[in-house]
């Protein structure tokens, strides 16, 4: 059962070939009256696009051509959209890329920045009293989180995810390290509103969390263990990155090596193939053979 | 320990003979060593990936004769229960805040005496000159080290302000559970301090068990500890340091040109990460101030008060006899040393 709206969104509107709408979109934006036109095909080939880059299974296709489409979307969006559908498939597949493919700090981080500032414009327009969400006082920050509605989950999940990618890559900075509460906040916020949300996406973020430290300095891994069980539970074994990352981040932490060797390997034994996390799950794989040869060392 | 004890006694002679020569036989060879060394830092910060780098050109300088394995994350356990793995040969070193390294040195401890450093001009001159005594303390007392890596200064961060130091009396105190010192020290300054493991912290503040703590910015933010406090007093408080130690047994094993180069890069690499913590320090206050911590600013009258409860506090800890005199007073004549040299300037 497809228990992620985000990917129900991006099996939508399949049906009209990407190259098609955009000859549309080209002609319609000579024409003074299509604006919401333009919004929804937008929308609408922004959604193909994310579909067709996580269903790609050729990950090297999609580092190198992805880029331009990036850059098609910044074009479709603007300064002055309101198209928060939009905003936040532009946030996911800047902050995916750069997680993915960007090793080089300071592209990194512009990535990052972007992706964190279209999640920002997307919850801002539909949450406009809660801007400042970054600078509040984090009193108020914990009142407003508490008060977050189910119909609010894709905006929050989108800020958080982004403000997660956007801490990552600036962890030079002491001003983005501060922020660290507050994307947490979000995401155990995320959890009680829908867990299952992005095939347990929340949790699994949790799961990285919980395991920034070990237990004597206030880290929680065995609350990451259980979220790292949950979003493997929630994503039925399809999303092989859980799989990566709670070898990497909790197993590497608690130093148990047979339990990391066991996950990377199950990783490598599975077909990669899910509707909507293909190319994730292939660089999944690509990182589990990184993770057992370093592991080597580690352990 | 005791396991292996009450194994061996039950052995056949002739067995335990054998055992005996294939454990001859399969030690490293004179002059190698491999040294696991123990953190409760996670992996992946910078300082760590800088001693990964350092690790792996000391093991290819010395063609694998010395090897490192790291632990971790506490993996191992905190920094006392390293330095008992320490004694006992489960370990051969720990990365670890200086002060719990003062069961082997007590003086170490001197550098974290309340309020005696006011500046870093005044860190760096006394440092300059007393690192090596502290170092060479150390190393007669049986363990190796190298450079000092700098913690930082540790600032009050409050949910009130505190301004003087009648202000902190009336506030819920904390102090590291397993530091004696500073417990005994802050009752000199009239504070019954709140005793918890670091890891209680920040659950202590949401919960208002504390509402006062003393901190290294780096320390403050990336537990995020400053979420549960407002203010931050312009006032350093205790100089905090660390160091990477080794017991000095398998290390006096090694050949001296061996010796030599684990000396040279790994004290290159912490001189690297003194400076390099100093510049993040300053950083992070200006980002403490960044997430709306207020700045407490003491006036030059209300210092003056500090100064006094402290050196109070300190006379106490030097007549007890706990750290040497005469340490004590070379730390002391350097300081004023540094201050005349500053104020000629």
């Amino acid at each position: 059962m497809d228990t992620a709206p985000g990917l129900a969104r991006l099996r939508a509107h399949r049906f009209l070939p990407v190259w098609h709408r955009l000859l549309l979109l080209a002609a319609c934006l000579l024409l003074p009256s299509c604006a919401s036109l333009v919004s929804g095909l937008s929308t609408r080939l922004a959604n193909d696009l994310s579909a067709a880059v996580l269903n790609s299974e050729d990950t090297e296709t999609v580092r190198q051509g992805a880029p331009a489409y990036l850059i098609l979307i910044d074009s479709l969006l603007g300064e002055a959209s309101k198209n928060t559908e939009l905003l936040r498939i532009a946030a996911n597949l800047n902050g995916a890329f750069a997680a993915a493919f960007v090793t080089e700090p300071s592209r990194a981080r512009l990535m990052s920045d972007k992706a964190f500032d279209y999640a920002l414009r997307a919850w801002c327009l539909e949450l406009p009293g809660s801007c400042d969400i970054r600078s509040m006082p984090f009193e108020e920050f914990e009142v407003l989180v508490a008060g977050l509605d189910v119909k609010e989950v894709p905006a929050a999940y989108a800020v958080a995810t982004a403000w997660v990618g956007w801490i990552q890559a600036h962890s030079n900075d002491w001003n983005a390290i501060a922020q660290l509460s507050r994307a947490r906040g979000l995401m155990e916020r995320l959890i009680e509103l829908d867990e299952y949300y992005d095939l347990g996406g929340p949790h699994l973020y949790m799961g990285g969390l919980d395991s920034l430290f070990p237990a004597a300095m206030g880290g929680r891994p065995e609350k990451s263990r259980m979220h790292f069980e949950r979003a493997l539970e929630i994503s039925a074994g399809r999303n092989l990155t859980a799989k990566v990352f709670y070898a990497e981040l909790y197993a590497r932490l608690v130093f148990n090596q047979k339990l990391h060797d066991r996950l990377l390997q199950e990783v490598l034994a599975a077909d990669p193939k899910s509707e909507g996390v293909t190319l994730i799950n292939r660089i999944a794989q690509m990182r589990a053979r990184r993770l057992l040869e370093t592991g080597r060392d580690y352990f | 320990m005791c396991f292996m004890h009450h194994f061996n006694q039950q052995l056949h002679p002739g067995l335990a003979g054998m055992l005996l020569l294939l454990a001859v036989l399969a030690a490293p060879a004179a002059g190698a060593a491999r040294f696991k060394i123990a953190t409760a830092s996670p992996d992946g910060l910078s300082w760590m990936n800088e001693l990964r780098l350092a690790i792996r050109e000391v093991e290819e300088g010395t063609d694998g004769r010395v090897t490192f394995k790291i632990y971790p994350g506490g993996v191992q356990g905190d920094d006392f229960t390293v330095l008992r793995k320490m004694r006992i040969g489960q370990l051969q070193g720990g990365a670890v805040v200086a002060s719990t390294l003062s069961r082997f040195f007590p003086d170490l401890k001197i550098y974290n005496l309340p309020m005696t450093f006011r500046n870093f001009e005044e860190v760096d001159y006394v440092r300059q000159r007393m690192d090596p005594v502290l170092l060479k303390g150390l190393k007669d007392n049986g363990i190796h080290s190298f450079a000092l890596a700098e913690t930082g200064f540790a600032f009050i961060l409050s949910k009130t302000p505190v301004r003087k130091v009648s202000d902190l009396k009336t506030l819920k105190v904390w102090v590291p559970s397993d530091d004696r010192l500073y417990i005994q020290l802050m009752r000199s300054f009239g504070i019954d301090p709140i005793p918890l493991l670091t890891a209680d912290v920040l659950p202590g503040l949401q919960s208002g068990l504390i509402n006062a703590i003393a901190s290294p910015p780096i320390v403050a933010l990336a537990l995020q500890w400053h979420t549960q406090v407002k203010y931050v007093t312009d006032l350093p408080i205790v100089y905090i340091y660390s160091m990477l130690a080794l017991d000095n047994k398998p290390f006096a094993r090694l050949s001296p040109a061996d010796q030599q180069l684990v000396d040279r890069v790994i004290n290159q690499t912490f001189r690297e990460i003194d400076r390099s913590n100093r510049l993040d320090n300053e950083k992070a206050f200006q980002a403490l101030l960044d997430q709306g911590l207020t700045l407490v600013s003491p006036t030059d009258a209300e210092r003056e008060v500090w100064y006094r409860f402290a050196e109070n506090a300190v006379s106490e800890v030097s007549e007890s006899g706990s750290l040497s005199k005469k340490n004590i007073q070379g730390f002391f004549r350097h300081l004023e040393d540094a201050r005349s040299s500053s104020a000629a300037q």
